[in-house]
């Protein structure tokens, strides 16, 4: 595998919050191009923050990240935002923010990359009606439920198509139904290239979706490859 | 809504009050420059109008004697090397200007007046005034010269001084200007930094973060700026009133006014751009550390 087929390689990568746990003991792992990864582990395990490091909200305290093919430890201040462009990031606590209409969260990165048009903006509110939040375009999150905050924080992450998307607990929120529709959603852009980690707890999702499924266990990571299922 | 504007700046609790010392400081500052502006004008027309550096006093004796001796004076001065104009004042001159002092009804009979020859120097050659002295106290030991130069100097510097200082108040009250603002900005970031840290996570760029500063910062800049400045123009209408009505109208040349219109018209913009600026740099620091 070449380093151009690699969104981001890890290796040795530990760390430890100034007031806590040790809670990496060297990770070493490849994430590849178009991939789609479950990230597990009980609560507390790291998984925040392991997605954290990858999209660069957090420096190891030990070992190395490579992201696009950029040394993480060298990214001046310059360069951090372009890679950052290349991530959508669905934070397990949302971070909308609260003076900005729904429909304009989701099409911030939009505005961020100066890329904001009236074909994004059509693309915007198709992406909130497809999610169910077609009503509350002009809402603003403090009146949204926790479900539809997660929802809107889904589509803004996703709205750029990344070639990376990072997912904290996306159906945390939500009732199963829905939360089958997101990770079809997350299927599609996978599908269209996009490499998908998804840090979850539900099990139900776990058993139906057969991605490759990272397990954080005492500071280590364990890999289970892709299982074959055969679709009903 | 602006769609520009990501952060909620314009409720800004921390920048409430910077648009009202904005407005305050233009207003002097900009009074502060057309007062810089006032003073090098009346320097220029003092330096043009006011020539004559040196004076000769030729006492008054019979008629006869006093205009032969003001001949030779003329003549001698006329051939000193630096010397480059020798005016003899008109008696009528010199008689308007005792009545202007003394009045309508003073007595001229009693108090001859003196012949009094002006002197303009090239300024290229060193006069030595000594030495003129004692070659003119050969022709008449009653001779009195008088070197204007001394006090002309004392004024031009004082005047200079003044456009000096005044230009240095200009500035500090622009720092001053631009302090707060830069103060304003610092706090700002604080208040907002969660939201800053969310634009920084979606990938906003520094200088992205920064623009949104920077628009707000010129608008309100720019309308509490034009405030001041349009305060300051009617305090300089009032002045100007109050001086015609004095009889200094001559003070004001059009010139002055027509530059002082420029100053009152440009310093909004001048200073809100220069606050956009400081805001950019306090934002960009900011972030960088
Ligand atoms: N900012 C921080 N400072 C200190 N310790 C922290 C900080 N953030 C997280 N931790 C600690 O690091 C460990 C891992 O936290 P993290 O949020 O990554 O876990 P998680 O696997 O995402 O948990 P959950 O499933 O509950 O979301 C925890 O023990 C937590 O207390
Ligand atoms: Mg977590």
């Amino acid at each position: 595998m070449t380093v151009s087929d690699m969104i981001a390689r890890l290796v040795g990568v530990g760390h430890k919050y100034e007031t806590g746990p040790e809670i990496f003991k060297g990770i070493t792992v490849d994430i590849e191009k178009g991939s789609f990864h479950f990230l597990t582990g009980p609560s507390g395990s790291g998984k925040s923050s392991l997605l954290r490091m990858l999209y660069l909200g957090l420096k190891p305290t030990w070992g190395n990240i490579q992201l696009f093919g950029e040394d993480t430890l060298k990214v001046t201040s310059s360069l951090l935002p372009l890679l950052r462009q290349k991530i959508g990031v669905v934070f397990q606590e949302f971070k909308l923010l609260d003076h900005l209409r729904v429909i304009d969260n989701v099409s911030l990165p939009l505005r961020v990359r100066g890329i904001e048009s009236k074909r994004g903006q059509k693309h915007v509110q198709e992406l909130l009606d497809w999610i169910g939040l077609g009503d509350c375009l002009k809402a603003y999150p403090p009146s949204l439920s926790g479900g539809q905050k997660q929802r809107v924080s889904i589509a803004r992450a996703i709205i750029t198509r990344p070639q990376l998307l990072l997912a904290d607990e996306p159906t945390g929120n939500v009732d199963d139904d829905m939360a089958m529709k997101l990770l079809y959603l997350f299927e599609e852009l996978n599908k269209m290239g996009t490499a998908v980690i998804i840090a979850t707890h539900n099990q139900r999702i776990l058993e139906k979706f057969p991605y490759s499924q990272l397990t954080i266990k005492e500071g280590s990571l364990l890999k289970l490859p892709m299982r074959k299922v055969a679709y009903e | 809504m602006n769609k520009r504007q990501d952060l909620p700046l314009k409720n800004d609790v921390a920048a409430r009050f910077v648009p009202k010392i904005v407005a305050l400081m233009v207003y002097v500052g900009t009074l502060c420059f057309v007062f810089t502006l006032f003073m090098t004008h009346t320097a220029h027309i003092w330096e043009t109008q006011f020539t004559t550096q040196l004076s000769i006093e030729i006492p008054t004796f019979s008629d006869n004697a006093s205009s032969a001796l003001q001949e030779r004076v003329v003549q001698f001065l006329n051939r000193t090397p630096g010397v480059q104009r020798v005016i003899t004042v008109p008696q009528k001159e010199m008689e308007n200007l005792f009545y202007s002092l003394l009045g309508e009804d003073a007595n001229l009979e009693l108090l001859p007046l003196p012949a009094v020859i002006d002197v303009t120097l090239d300024g290229k050659e060193n006069v030595d005034i000594q030495n003129l002295e004692s070659h003119l106290k050969n022709i008449s030991p009653y001779l009195q010269i008088v070197d204007h130069r001394v006090w002309q100097n004392h004024v031009t510097n004082l005047i200079h001084t003044g456009v000096f200082l005044a230009l240095i108040i200009t500035l500090l009250i622009l720092s001053a200007a631009l302090a707060t603002t830069t103060f304003a900005i610092r706090t700002s970031l604080l208040i907002h930094r969660q939201i800053i840290e969310v634009l920084s996570l979606i990938g906003a760029t520094h200088s992205y973060i920064a623009t949104q500063f920077q628009i707000n910062v010129f608008k309100q800049g720019l309308i509490a700026s034009s405030i001041g400045s349009f305060i300051a123009f009617l305090t300089f209408l009032g002045i100007k009133i109050l001086l015609e009505k004095s009889g200094f109208s001559f003070m004001m040349s059009s010139s002055f006014f027509f530059q002082s219109i420029c100053v009152f018209i440009l310093s909004p913009f001048f200073t809100a751009l220069s606050m956009m600026l400081a805001a950019r740099l306090a934002v960009m620091k900011a972030l960088r550390s």
